[in-house]
């Protein structure tokens, strides 16, 4: 479905010189930096995943989606997307995807959403019976006839977020672009448009590619993901991968019957004491639990214990704070 | 076709919710027929015979004038230029549309909608009010639609160019206004161009602004008739592939700029 391969974006910037005279001379031979902002990625997509790609403010994700939807021309590199070559059948493009960005609307301010509906009926050209048969799933799901009157700069931001939605999805592309489309959503609402999202690649075996800041997202919705950091993919695979791989350290919560002295177990750090219940971290691979719960009950009477997983935010910030120069070597 | 009507449904949408701009718009033009059509009864009561039509044409002209005024500046440089600035151009080039199409759709829509709304109702005020006289035969109403069509789209492509320019400038209020300043006293908006003396009278002659009110006017009217009527309507035709040809250049270039480097 989608084929990347060495896809780099470099962007010109002109270097500003200091003072007047400066910004007079910039005027007639002005000096380029480039920044890249993405940096020879490799991936590929195959129909009906259903993708998570995250990374920090600034990796690389819209860059990389606005070359995909053919609105940013590479500097480098391969793109495919189902047999097109996006930025250079753009309206063709624009045909078989939908796209969603959560900072931007697709709508008219200020017509209702049912206009704006209509109107993208016209330019995408899509056959009557198709249009009432969405429309339907639309209020069924997104209960999009509670708003449907209403024009666009009167919603509310999960409204708009619906409205948007169904507009990407009205001629029923075979891919769909989602960048950061819950971003300040309210809990109820991104409940929401998590499960449809959920719906719409399962029922309807649209492919999905979508960033988020929220690692909940990550964990509801997608079977994949992606990293993306200083414009290198540093890591691509199933959820549970990346718990084992990066997910080393495990916590031991013991609940003591009585107060005991902080103490030190071997091989493992005592993070956190808080009256009779006691935090200890260990690596997994190092020392197995059991050693250490007998070592800790021969010496204590113990009421309670759990061991914790670390949470999937936990690890991805633990990628996002190494240095680039390891990804090199690390990133397959 | 069904993208223009579709773009103009928009705008009843849009200017249903904006009642008061509309009353503004209406009684404004309301006040200009009144105050231009008293004007030039002053000025023919002082020197008769001075502007070579009849005082009944003379104020057709100057009442039509306002009324079919809102048809034009429809304003693509200044949604253009917007879209650049807020990055909102992506979210248009994501459509399967071509931009060029796209903008001429979208005011083509706001004409229309413009016709209907404003436009007709001025006209019949003008016609019940203000002494508007009907075109001589129903073939000069024609070749005056006709021409008002042909200059319509010579105002589009101006005002398109002028949006390209402005996101390469990124400074579209001083422009726009010695544009709209210029095409306006050109156009023959508020005096025939047959009163421009000599030099202003040859500048106005080759440049296409007459295309806009100047030449369907003229025709209503009855001051252009048989071939200088062809004439007029060529004037206008080999202006519009001009600028046409230039609007999809220019467009070209800026938009692989702005694809290339990201807005």
């Amino acid at each position: 479905m989608i084929q990347v391969e060495h896809l780099t974006k470099e962007y010109k910037r002109v270097l500003r010189r200091e003072g007047f005279l400066g910004s007079v001379r910039t005027l007639f031979s002005a000096q380029y930096e480039t920044i890249p902002a993405v940096n020879d990625i490799s991936f590929r997509i195959d129909e009906g995943e259903l993708v998570g790609y995250i990374g920090p403010n600034g990796a690389g994700k819209s860059t990389s989606i606005k070359m995909l939807c053919g609105i940013l021309v590479p500097t480098s590199g391969q793109i495919e997307v189902n047999g097109l070559i996006p930025h250079k059948e753009r309206m063709k493009n624009a045909r078989q995807i939908g796209a969603v960005f959560g900072q931007k609307t697709q709508l008219w301010w200020d017509v209702p959403v049912i206009e704006s509906l209509r109107l993208f009926r016209d330019i995408y050209k899509v056959p009557e019976a198709q249009y009432k048969h969405n429309l339907n799933m639309f209020n069924d799901l997104l209960d999009l006839h509670e708003f449907q009157n209403t024009p666009v700069r009167q919603l509310s931001l999960g409204q708009r977020l619906r409205a948007d939605m169904a507009a990407a999805l009205l001629h029923n592309p075979r891919l769909l672009f989602l960048d950061e489309p819950m971003i300040g959503v309210d809990v109820v609402a991104k409940e929401r448009l998590r499960t449809f999202i959920k719906e719409i690649n399962r029922d309807q075996k649209v492919t999905i590619l979508l960033t988020t800041h929220d690692m909940t997202d990550i964990e509801k919705v997608c079977s994949r993901i992606m990293i993306i950091d200083h414009g290198r993919i540093v890591y691509d695979g199933s959820l549970e991968q990346i718990r084992a791989q990066y997910g080393k350290q495990r916590t031991l919560v013991v609940e003591f019957e009585e107060e005991v002295q902080d103490f030190s177990a071997p091989n493992a750090e005592l993070k956190k004491s808080e009256g009779k219940k006691k935090w200890f971290e260990f690596n997994r691979f190092e020392t197995s639990p059991s050693t250490l719960i007998a070592d800790i009950s021969s010496r204590y009477p113990i009421l309670d214990l759990a061991v914790e997983e670390p949470e999937i935010e936990e690890i991805v910030r633990t990628i996002y704070q190494r240095k680039p120069e390891v990804f090199g070597t690390e990133a397959k | 076709m069904k993208t223009f009507w579709a773009f103009a449904r928009q705008h009843f949408h849009a200017s249903t919710i904006y009642h008061f701009d509309f009353w503004l718009r209406v009684s404004s033009i309301l006040i200009l027929m009144y105050g231009t059509r008293w004007l030039w009864i002053t000025l023919y009561t002082q020197r008769p015979g001075a502007f070579g039509v009849s005082l009944q044409q003379m104020v057709t002209y100057a009442i039509l004038s306002m009324a079919i005024q809102n048809l034009f500046f429809t304003g693509p440089p200044y949604y253009m230029a917007q879209q650049v600035r807020s990055g909102a151009i992506d979210v248009d080039l994501l459509k399967p549309l071509d931009f060029h199409f796209h903008m001429l759709a979208r005011s083509t829509g706001e004409m229309l909608f413009r016709v209907i709304v404003i436009a007709l109702p001025a006209m019949l005020a003008g016609y019940f009010l203000f002494d508007l006289q009907l075109p001589a035969t129903w073939q000069t109403g024609f070749l005056f639609v006709v021409a008002l069509l042909l200059g319509y789209l010579v105002q589009f492509h101006l005002e398109f160019l002028l949006g390209t320019v402005a996101i390469i400038t990124l400074e579209i209020h001083s422009i726009d206004w010695a544009f709209h300043a210029t095409s306006r006293f050109f156009s023959g908006q508020f005096v025939p161009l047959w009163l421009f003396p000599g030099m202003l009278g040859t500048l106005a002659a080759v440049l296409p602004f007459r295309s806009i009110f100047f030449t369907p006017l003229s025709i209503y009217i009855g001051a252009l008739s048989g071939s200088a009527i062809t004439q007029a309507l060529r004037f206008q035709l080999i202006w519009l592939i001009i600028l046409l040809i230039i609007s999809r250049w220019l467009w070209g270039r800026v938009q692989l700029r702005i694809i290339s480097q990201g807005g």
